[in-house]
């Protein structure tokens, strides 16, 4: 029998006897029975059964009297014969008697159903426990990738799926954290703690299992997901095989170093909060050197930083490790401003070539305006220890910082999908992969096309965040057989920090994306930090790089060497 | 209104082994001697005044010693059993079954019978329920609940001499005392205010020492304290300050009367007592018993909090249009425009909506660990609104408005209307706050991790809190309208 059921058919009961105690007013009966039976079907209900809960159900029955005679004999019942309600103190000192009718009433109709529902328990056993049964999982999601892509598709998976236990949620990661790249440069630059900008996969997901390994590979006719996991008390390897029935590649990518080992080998990478770390860790050891280096070419060599790539993620970089450099030597007295060099080199004729020509080249005057150099049209075409070589020329220096290229992840070539000349898997305009049911892909790794304009979709956390809600709203129209939804997103703009206090911005306007609002400084860089510090998951973290910032304000940028990087 | 998470208590397992003849002999005991008194007090007959208190102690140690399980439980349960037997009794439920018609004495009736009231209350409700809780807590052991005298005492002393500073300094710009009523003219003001603060502090320590095993949170402390702080009334006004002040006793209605602006000070001074009591205690325990990093909650106290205040303040919105008809109905609504006229207009409407969402964010903060059922939830919810009336229009509004607070019985009398309003506000803003939490609960516990938090809210069958709705929440609302 289905509890609220037979706890209602007992408050019925219970309310129809403890209405006894109300026929003192016999020109009531019938309104006293409706409301003692509606009464004690509510007080059933509302309560989880107990055995031998006798006293605690006399009194907290007893309990309802009072409100009860002021709802019903002072307000109700006056209302419904016509009259206002008797709450004036002598109207309700005359309806004392019905208070004690109620107190007794409540008493009786808690004893009543205690009563009733053991003698329930008694005869038809106990109450079936409204606990959650085992369901046996019947279809199993895994998520490859916990960047924005996949953090955001199992949120809304979660809030999707909520109480369907069938179905379970995995994800897979090298890290346990989502990265919240955006921020990455102001770790470089030391205005925030690595950390701050992590939040830790665990915490967030609610019910999805968190694995944390690397993909070896991906069996797609057995359905299965080979993972590479550090386990043992030496940490020696463990693998382990995930089965799946939906699976979705959110991998990302990683950075392409064209095919040239040296700089591979040479340059530092710019896709983690390690490599954040190394950076700012380099940089500091790039300036304790120079404190103690006699030679002006050697000195000139170690205070030269050189940035390959000029999209977002170079600019950002090249602006904050400038600012850290140069707001760090009044730590090192024997540094002069002038021997801190920071290049920026760019295959094109303009940085920022996702923003428009006259803010590319605001940052461009900008950043020179405050030290940084620039080498447009100009490739690196090779690096050894000490010097970068150029297309034309070379730079002399210790410190080269990769972010002129990235590709998707090497997992995909090992997968005989489709993919386009990038490396990402091709899928269609809901994110499934065509032709391979239980398959879906986006972010970085894929190469998704916009269903309205058919322009391919830029690999953007901005974009990222929408993909997944399409994508999870489409795996659970699959599962549930109804019509999915085709991917369709306006970019709502772009923001890039060039330096302390200064950014660019555009941004569409509604309803006219075809037209951008641009401008620049003060305002954009509060602009950035406002809307980045809001987009950070978890309040816990905007709070901490809210203090982050706030403490910049009033101290210099910390110096001290966190890892070895000997 | 009984929650329960198992079927069957763990505390109650003890009940098997013991001699089940104990608690009825000792109940009776004390019952009798209490019904004794009862009858030398009034002046009425010792054979029945004895009879009553018997058969009343038998029963309480019958069917009520099991929940005993600390002098503080058995108190609540005592003033909570003593009140049902005035109802039958002094009340006239059994003359109104008898003669089945409502007479239009009854009201009279009861109030001739207000001494019986006190005499219930003091005579067998507290006596037997004290005794048959140090019988319980003798007996009983919880496991994790060892009672800490120190903690008691200095929790309970630090709340009641914080309670008796603030109320203190509210109350002596107006030269009246509540806690000091019945002890009639002291020599000078600094012997009243030594007095004032002995009074506050023995409350405090008696609060320590009777509740601490009881209380869970903010709100509910406020519960006990609204509870305790209308038993001292009957206890230290009517009572022992009389008796301190070579007074005779005087437990009639027009002494009620007398000392019904009291009867507010002293339920205010139970909020405050609660409330600094719940704060003090929960820094004890922080500081010197647990620390949390090692059982740290999947979610931080910060995110609840502000989830709290957020259904609270929706929660409040919905309970305030709730009640806007009864506000509009009784005149409330015109005064906290500040108007004096039948007019309410949008500012009323305004401010009346503002300050139920206020208030609804203080539900939130304080009873957010006591909505672990619709009907415990709606329980709270009345007493949280009788506590809001008290504080409201009763002292606040009328502070607010015209500088003083009139605490008489006709103010009070005068109010009665908005009252019905308050209870109706505060069951609607429980009803929400407990459909938004229920509803976050569900999705919390599919992560196996959040369980074993959620039981730990349930508060477990045994606990005095239906004891203590009925006591506080009866009268709460009855003791205006008989003493009015």
């Amino acid at each position: 029998m289905n509890p609220i059921f037979r706890r209602c058919s007992i408050g019925i009961l219970s309310g129809a006897a403890a209405s006894t105690v109300l026929t003192v007013t016999p020109h009531y009966a019938l309104w006293n029975l409706i409301l003692s039976v509606g009464i004690g079907a509510a007080y059933s209900a509302g309560l989880r059964p107990t055995r031998r809960a006798y006293v605690d159900n006399l009194l907290g029955g007893a309990s309802l009297g009072v409100p009860l005679w002021g709802l019903v004999s002072v307000i109700v019942i006056p209302l419904l014969s016509g009259q206002m309600p008797a709450w004036s103190a002598e109207q309700m000192r005359q309806n004392f008697p019905a208070l004690v009718s109620w107190v007794i009433f409540g008493a009786f109709l808690g004893i009543t159903n205690q009563a009733l529902q053991d003698g329930a328990e008694y005869f038809f056993g106990p109450e079936p426990a409204p606990k959650v049964p085992e369901v046996s999982v019947t279809k199993r999601i895994v998520i490859l990738g916990g960047g924005f892509a996949g953090m955001r598709t199992a949120e809304c998976l979660e809030e999707g799926l909520r109480g369907d236990r069938s179905t379970s949620l995995t994800l897979v990661n090298e890290t346990n954290a989502l990265l919240f790249t955006p921020m990455l440069a102001e770790v470089a630059g030391s205005s925030l703690e690595p950390s701050h900008i992590s939040t830790p996969l665990r915490s967030t997901l609610r019910r999805t299992e968190f694995i944390r390994g690397v993909v070896e590979a991906v069996d797609l006719e057995k359905r299965l997901v080979i993972l590479r996991h550090d386990a043992g008390a030496n940490g020696a390897s463990g693998r382990r095989e995930v089965p799946y029935d939906q699976l979705v590649f959110a991998l990302g990518s990683i950075s392409n170093y064209l095919g040239m080992m040296n700089i591979e080998k040479f340059a530092f990478n710019f896709k983690s909060l390690l490599d954040a770390i190394r950076i700012r860790n380099h940089v500091i050891e790039m300036f304790e050197r120079a404190d103690l280096e006699s030679d002006p070419a050697l000195r000139s060599s170690l205070l030269t930083f050189v940035i390959a790539g000029g999209g977002f993620a170079g600019v950002e970089l090249a602006g904050a490790l400038n600012d850290f450099a140069h707001g760090i030597l009044a730590d090192y007295p024997r540094i002069h401003p002038d021997e801190v060099n920071i290049v920026l080199v760019h295959s094109r004729d303009r940085v920022l070539p996702e923003l428009s020509e006259s803010l590319a080249r605001y940052a461009q005057e900008k950043m020179q305006l405050r030290g940084v150099s620039f080498r447009l049209n100009t490739r690196i075409v090779d690096a050894h220890s000490g010097v970068v070589l150029l297309g034309e020329g070379e730079i002399r220096t210790e410190t080269i910082v990769w972010t002129a290229g990235t590709t998707p992840s090497p997992l995909l070539k090992s997968l005989p999908l489709e993919k386009d000349k990038r490396g990402a898997l091709v899928v269609d305009d809901t994110l499934a992969v065509p032709r391979r049911a239980g398959l879906w892909a986006l972010g970085d790794c894929a190469a998704v096309t916009d269903a309205a304009t058919g322009h391919p979709c830029p690999p953007t956390a901005q974009f990222a965040l929408r993909e997944a809600e399409v994508l999870a709203s489409n795996i659970l129209s699959q599962l549930e057989g109804r019509p999915t939804r085709r991917f369709h997103f306006d970019s709502l703009g772009a923001l890039c920090v060039v330096g302390h206090q200064t950014a660019c911005a555009e941004l569409s306007i509604p309803f006219n994306r075809s037209r951008s609002l641009r401008f620049s400084g003060l305002f954009a860089w509060l602009l950035w930090r406002g809307i980045y510090l809001a987009k950070l998951p978890g309040w816990e973290r905007k709070i901490r790089v809210l203090m982050d910032w706030t403490i910049e304000l009033f101290f210099p940028r910390d110096i001290v060497q966190t890892i070895d990087v000997k | 209104m009984p929650e329960a998470q198992s079927r069957i208590s763990p505390q109650f397992g003890s009940s098997f082994s013991r001699p089940v003849w104990i608690e009825p002999l000792l109940g009776f005991a004390l019952g009798t001697s209490g019904g004794l008194l009862q009858g030398m007090v009034l002046r009425t007959s010792l054979l029945s005044g004895g009879l009553l208190g018997a058969a009343f102690g038998l029963a309480f140690g019958l069917f009520f010693a099991r929940r005993a399980t600390s002098p503080g439980a058995g108190l609540i349960w005592g003033l909570g059993s003593s009140f049902l037997l005035w109802i039958l009794t002094a009340g006239g439920f059994f003359h109104l079954a008898g003669v089945a018609r409502y007479s239009a004495m009854m009201f009279q009736d009861a109030q001739g019978h207000f001494s019986e009231l006190v005499a219930y209350v003091l005579c067998l409700g507290m006596p037997v329920g004290v005794g048959l809780g140090i019988r319980g807590g003798l007996r009983s052991s919880r496991p994790g609940k060892k009672f800490a005298w120190g903690r008691a005492i200095v929790a309970g002393g630090f709340a009641g001499t914080l309670g008796g500073l603030i109320f203190g300094n509210w109350v002596s710009s107006g030269n009246y005392y509540p806690l000091l009523v019945g002890f009639g003219e002291l020599s000078s003001r600094r012997v009243t205010i030594s007095l004032h603060f002995a009074v506050a502090l023995l409350i405090g320590v008696t609060f320590g020492l009777l509740f601490q095993r009881d209380v869970r949170g903010y709100g509910s402390c406020m519960g006990w304290g609204l509870g305790f702080g209308i038993f001292w009334w009957f206890f230290g006004p009517l009572t022992l300050l009389r008796l301190a002040a070579g007074l005779p006793l005087d437990w009639s209605a027009e002494q009620g009367t007398a000392v019904f602006g009291s009867l507010v000070g002293h339920i205010l001074y139970g909020l405050i007592l609660g409330v600094a009591y719940a704060t003090i205690d929960k820094i004890w325990v922080r500081l010197f018993i647990q620390s949390d990093p090692l059982n740290r909650e999947i979610e931080s106290p910060g995110l609840h909090v502000l989830r709290s205040l957020g259904w609270g303040a929706v929660a409040g919105l919905i309970g305030g249009l709730a009640s806007l008809p009864v506000m509009i109905a009784t005149g409330v609504l015109p005064k906290v425009a500040g108007v004096d006229t039948s007019f309410v207009g949008f500012r009323g409407l305004v401010i009346h909506l503002s300050v139920s969402t206020l208030i609804g964010m203080t539900y939130g903060m304080l009873f957010r660990n006591e909505t672990t059922s619709p009907g415990s939830s709606i329980a709270w919810g009345w007493v949280f609104g009788l506590i809001w009336w008290y504080l409201g229009p009763m002292t606040l509004m009328p502070l607010l408005l015209t500088g003083v607070c009139d605490w008489s019985a006709d103010a009070a009398s005068a109010l009665l209307p908005s009252l019905l309003g308050h209870l109706i506000y505060g069951a609607v803003t429980a009803l929400i706050f407990f459909l938004f939490d229920h509803r976050y609960t569900r999705s919390l516990l599919l992560d196996p991790r959040t369980s074993p938090r959620e039981l730990r809210r349930l508060r477990p069958v045994g606990t005095p809190a239906p004891a203590l709705w009925l006591f506080a929440l009866s009268l709460g609302v009855l003791l205006p309208i008989l003493l009015g």
